[in-house]
């Protein structure tokens, strides 16, 4: 079906091409960068990468359930493997659009589950070059989208769409996302700071089909200022395995299933 | 031989000599236009010092900058209120927007990051997200601001009337152009708020500046001072301009040089010209000799070449004394003070080579009537200032043993107070009491936990992950109170203040638990959970991704090289008394200081030694004779003992500008000595008087020169005590002392010296 989606997307495309708003675009990619299928399953591996070399390693199992559109209610939930002292520690989020998350963690050493406080999106996920926005998805009305021009980036025939905060809640001042016209996955993102400055890039590394739906398994977050780089590897990755809702609560954040957390 | 052949051929083609003299300057100034000058004074010591190394793997470890700047608001009725938080808020987001700042680590109330816990719910998040707006807000505010230990003394003072925005700079940006630009921003603001801003960075860069900025105003005012002193001297404008072009020349073939071997001027270098222009002085001699025998013989170019002959041989060796002192420098190990020692003794060849061609030559062109007019008063007989040194000198003649004695009791006292000198160099301390750089740093550091920065590093000689075991969390602690005990340390911090405050935090602000977790899990939890909301730096800047490494912050709350001294000692004691297989290293700005203060200013008295005794060398060398070399030693080790002697004293420190003195006062000190030993020994030779006679001859006569040598000296060197830094003041203090001392010693002292002791010293003459 996806597939049969595809090749009807591709050739709709010089017409689409012509047509297509820059909302539209960024629209598109959010849906096939934060909301592909029912739900999503993953085996994270993360390297935090000093400027010196040092790498600090984060190991996790991703679980996401969508609740309605592209857009709209998620709930994810993570089980940390790495590093070894943090293993059993889970991690689980409630996703809304236009309003703060709720976070809780399970904090194994003193069998505590606490609430965390969400106010800050644009802080580090986990010391990681990332922020909870880039592992979530950024609300699309935040910012204002323009496509400023189209261009051929490696492989790929991309949008770039410019979008700046309407708000300076960010740290940058504005965002430019090379976007694929046929999957919509943004195969490069630029940050500019507050001096219209260069400051971090994303990269796409690999894009992998799992299960139908292009997926980029291999990404990488550098940061130029502080020479601080976090590379992210999907090692396993599932779509529509019939997350129950259940999975979502405090019970299980203290004693995760074995099916779903390996 | 060959000497006198310049001389002559100078007197004989005085146009070729002049004209060849102002190409080869000429060629020198084509080098100019390339000049790089480099004003930082951390590039005294190479980036591939030890220290530098280290301090770039520290900094590389652990994400941290080599430089901060720290800007101080003090509200007299405290910060906490809507205006003051709001125009913190605007500040601090004007200084983000600075190119050169660091932005992603500025800390200040915006920006640095708190753990709370509020109603159940932690929150890992930045202190002021929002400028509270009523009292509800402001009293959560304050709470929150006191309630965390790691703000106490880092962002907020006790009294709650001064907070501190930290400001990292991004590798080689200029502290002084960034400070200017926050200052600019401060400016803007309205109210009864006062702004400081302080910080190595800030007092190194404007240092540098200003210091090159004092040199473009001050050379040349030093040498249109010593032109008038000159001219009043010996009344022909010619003649006064001829010396002067002497120093100036010898100045643009130096630096020429210098900058034509790619060398970048450097602070020390800097100072070269003004050296150059008192070395120089030294010409005065000849033109002192001149005077007098042109009254004499009143043929001019008899006159020159005779004089030449009389003063030719002390000018060589004052020369070669003075190359010879600073020349020792190129045997020292750090860079720039090889360049500056080099630059100085290729400057006193050149000032020498133009005294036996430029300046006979130029001697060609002055008219004879201005002469006759001129050396109308250089008769030793009638001449007042001969007569004056005529008295001077008798006094040490006459009353040697008193003469000596005194001197002895002078040295004794001298001695005393070298024996107090501190080595020391606090860069904010070259700056005047009431300057704003250093008013910044002391009002910051009166209120906050300090301004310079030291870094103790914890290494751990085992496994990974060490740092996270409660033992070594606890040691750390420990380690932190002991250290926090000296004084001048305002402000401790390191992983372990993140561990206690979310242990406390987690179990509902209990301040039972405001201690070390007892399992290495829950200490790995807890920073696990902190970097998960955390800037990535907050982390990053306590301890390394393998958590092999911690690194304790040390605020320090004066620029004292030798408070880190302290803080290192106090490592050593603490670790000795807790054995735990963690070593502890020095790092940051403030070790940096201790060590370029020991290795510039040691290689710097280190060269000092080396030149005294290179000089007694030459001495030697000079009056063939170890006794005679002994005797004229005896005035330049003297004036130095006084000297220091003083600033053991004063309790001034023996710093930077000092040290760079030293080897200025023996290559000058020493000149007077040569002289007047030299035609002393010249004058026994060619009259056949006794010995009290050419005592008081020597004194009028060559002695005159002496003299005029030393107030012109002094008087130029006397600008300097308006300068705005006090290096200079040092400096110019420094130099009008030596000058005047060293004059005197030559007068009265050698005399009395050669007195009582002629029975040795002319034993075999």
């Amino acid at each position: 079906m996806a597939r049969y989606l595809m090749v009807l997307l591709i050739m709709l495309l010089p017409i689409e091409a012509l047509a297509i708003s820059a909302e539209d675009v960024v629209k598109k990619s959010q849906a096939a960068f934060h909301y592909q299928g029912k739900d999503f399953k993953a085996r994270v591996v993360m390297k935090l990468i000093s400027k010196g070399g040092a790498e600090r390693v984060r190991e996790l199992t991703m679980l996401r359930k969508n609740y309605g559109e592209s857009g709209g209610d998620q709930k994810f939930f993570m089980y940390f493997f790495q590093p070894a002292d943090v293993k059993d520690m889970t991690f689980m989020v409630y996703k809304y659009p236009a309003k703060d998350d709720d976070r809780w963690l399970f904090v194994p050493a003193i069998n505590m589950v606490r609430r965390i406080a969400a106010q800050d999106k644009t802080s580090s996920f986990v010391g990681s070059d990332f922020t909870y926005e880039d592992v979530s998805g950024r609300d699309i009305e935040d910012d204002t989208h323009t496509i400023i021009k189209e261009e051929k980036l490696g492989e790929n025939d991309c949008y770039v769409i410019k979008s700046a905060p309407k708000r300076g809640d960010v740290d940058y001042s504005y965002k430019l996302s090379w976007i694929d016209k046929i999957h919509f996955l943004p195969i490069k993102e630029e940050y500019y700071d507050r001096k219209g400055e260069l400051y971090k890039v994303f990269t796409a590394d690999e894009i992998k089909d799992v299960k139908g739906f292009p997926t980029i398994t291999k990404r990488q977050m550098k940061n130029l200022q502080s020479g601080h780089t976090t590379e992210v590897a999907y090692i396993k990755s599932d779509y529509n395995i019939g997350i129950e809702d259940s999975l979502f609560s405090e019970r299980f954040l203290k004693q995760p299933l074995k099916k779903w957390i390996e | 031989m060959q000497k006198f052949s310049l001389v002559e051929f100078s007197v004989e083609h005085p146009k070729l000599i002049v004209v060849l003299s102002v190409i080869v300057t000429l060629i020198f100034m084509t080098q100019f236009p390339k000049m790089k000058t480099d004003t930082n004074p951390k590039n005294m010591l190479p980036a591939t010092s030890d220290v530098r190394v280290w301090n770039d793997e520290v900094d590389g470890a652990f994400g941290l900058y080599e430089d901060m700047i720290v800007v101080g608001v003090k509200n007299e009725s405290g910060i906490v209120n809507t205006d003051t938080l709001g125009k913190i808020k605007n500040i601090t987001d004007e200084i983000m927007k600075i190119k050169g700042v660091a932005s992603r680590d500025v800390n200040s109330f915006p920006t640095i990051t708190n753990v709370t816990a509020e109603k159940g719910t932690l929150r890992v998040a930045p202190l002021m997200t929002d400028v509270p707006k009523n009292e509800a807000e402001l009293k959560a505010f304050q709470k929150d601001l006191f309630d965390n230990p790691l703000f106490l003394n880092r962002i907020i003072s006790k009294d709650g009337k001064t907070t501190a925005i930290y400001v990292p700079l991004e590798k080689g940006s200029n502290g002084k152009e960034i400070a200017d630009k926050i200052r600019g921003i401060l400016k803007k603001e309205k109210g009864s708020e006062k702004y400081y801003v302080a910080g190595d960075p800030v007092s190194r860069d404007t240092f540098g500046a200003e210091m090159f900025k004092l040199m473009a105003v001050f050379a040349p005012i030093a040498g249109m001072v010593m032109l008038f002193v000159r001219y009043l001297m010996f009344k022909d404008l010619f003649l006064s301009v001829t010396l002067m072009m002497d120093a100036m020349m010898s100045i643009v073939w130096s630096m020429g040089l210098l900058i034509a071997l790619g060398f970048p001027i450097h602070i020390m270098s800097s100072m070269a010209p003004v050296f150059l222009m008192a070395i120089a002085t030294d010409s005065m001699h000849i033109f002192n000799e001149f005077y007098f025998r042109y009254k004499e013989k009143g043929n001019k170019k008899v006159a020159i070449i005779e004089t030449m002959q009389a003063v030719g041989r002390p000018v060589r060796y004052t020369a070669l004394a003075t190359a010879a002192a600073f020349g020792v420098l190129l045997f020292m190990s750090i860079i720039p003070v090889r360049v500056f020692g080099g630059l100085i003794a290729f400057g006193t060849v050149a000032l020498r080579i133009l005294s036996f061609s430029f300046i006979p030559a130029m001697f060609m062109f002055v008219k004879e009537s201005h002469l006759d007019r001129a050396s109308k008063g250089e008769d030793i007989t009638v001449g007042s200032g001969s007569k004056l040194l005529r008295t001077l000198a008798g006094a040490g003649t006459y009353k040697a043993g008193i003469t000596v004695a005194i001197g002895l009791i002078l040295f004794l006292i001298s001695v005393i107070g070298i024996s107090k000198i501190v080595v020391n160099n606090n860069m904010v301390e070259w700056f005047k009491e009431n300057n704003e750089v250093r008013v910044a740093d002391r009002e910051i550091n009166k209120a906050l936990g300090g301004t310079s920065l030291g870094y103790v590093v914890a290494i751990s000689e085992s496994d990974d992950e060490y740092i996270k075991n409660p033992e070594s969390m606890r040691y750390i602690e420990g380690l932190q109170r002991h250290i926090e005990k000296l004084p001048m340390v305002g402000k401790t911090f390191s992983v372990v203040d993140y561990v206690k405050r979310i242990n406390r935090v987690l179990h509902d602000d209990d301040p039972k638990y405001d201690v070390v977790p007892d399992t290495k899990e829950a200490v790995g939890q807890y920073l696990f959970l902190f970097s998960m909301s955390a800037k990535p730096s907050d982390l990053d800047n306590v301890v390394d991704p393998s958590f092999k490494k911690a690194n304790i912050w040390v605020q320090i709350k004066t620029w004292d090289a030798g408070a880190m001294k302290e803080v290192i000692n106090a490592a050593d004691e603490y670790k000795k008394n807790n054995p735990l297989p963690l070593n502890l290293k020095p790092a940051g700005i403030a070790y940096f200081n201790l060590i370029w203060n020991h290795e510039v200013l040691w290689d710097m008295v280190k060269g000092f030694v080396f030149a005294l005794i290179v000089v007694f060398v030459i001495l030697v060398f000079n009056f063939r004779s170890f006794k005679w070399a002994i005797v004229s030693y005896v005035p330049l080790v003297f004036t130095i003992l006084l000297i220091y002697g003083v600033i053991g004293f004063s309790g001034k420190r023996f710093d930077m500008p000092i040290s760079v003195l030293s080897c200025l006062s023996l290559g000058m000190a020493v000149d007077f000595a040569i002289h007047f030993v030299s035609r002393l020994k010249q004058r026994l030779a060619e009259s056949k008087g006794s010995l009290t006679d050419a005592l008081l001859w020597t004194a009028a006569r060559p002695g005159k020169g002496i003299m005029r040598n030393a107030i012109l000296f002094a008087s130029a060197f006397s600008v300097m005590l308006f300068a705005p830094l006090t290096p200079y003041i040092t400096v110019g203090a420094f130099i009008v002392s030596m000058m005047l001392l060293s004059a005197l010693m030559t007068i009265i002292y050698l005399p009395a010296l050669i007195v009582l002791m002629r029975e040795w010293l002319f034993k075999k003459v």
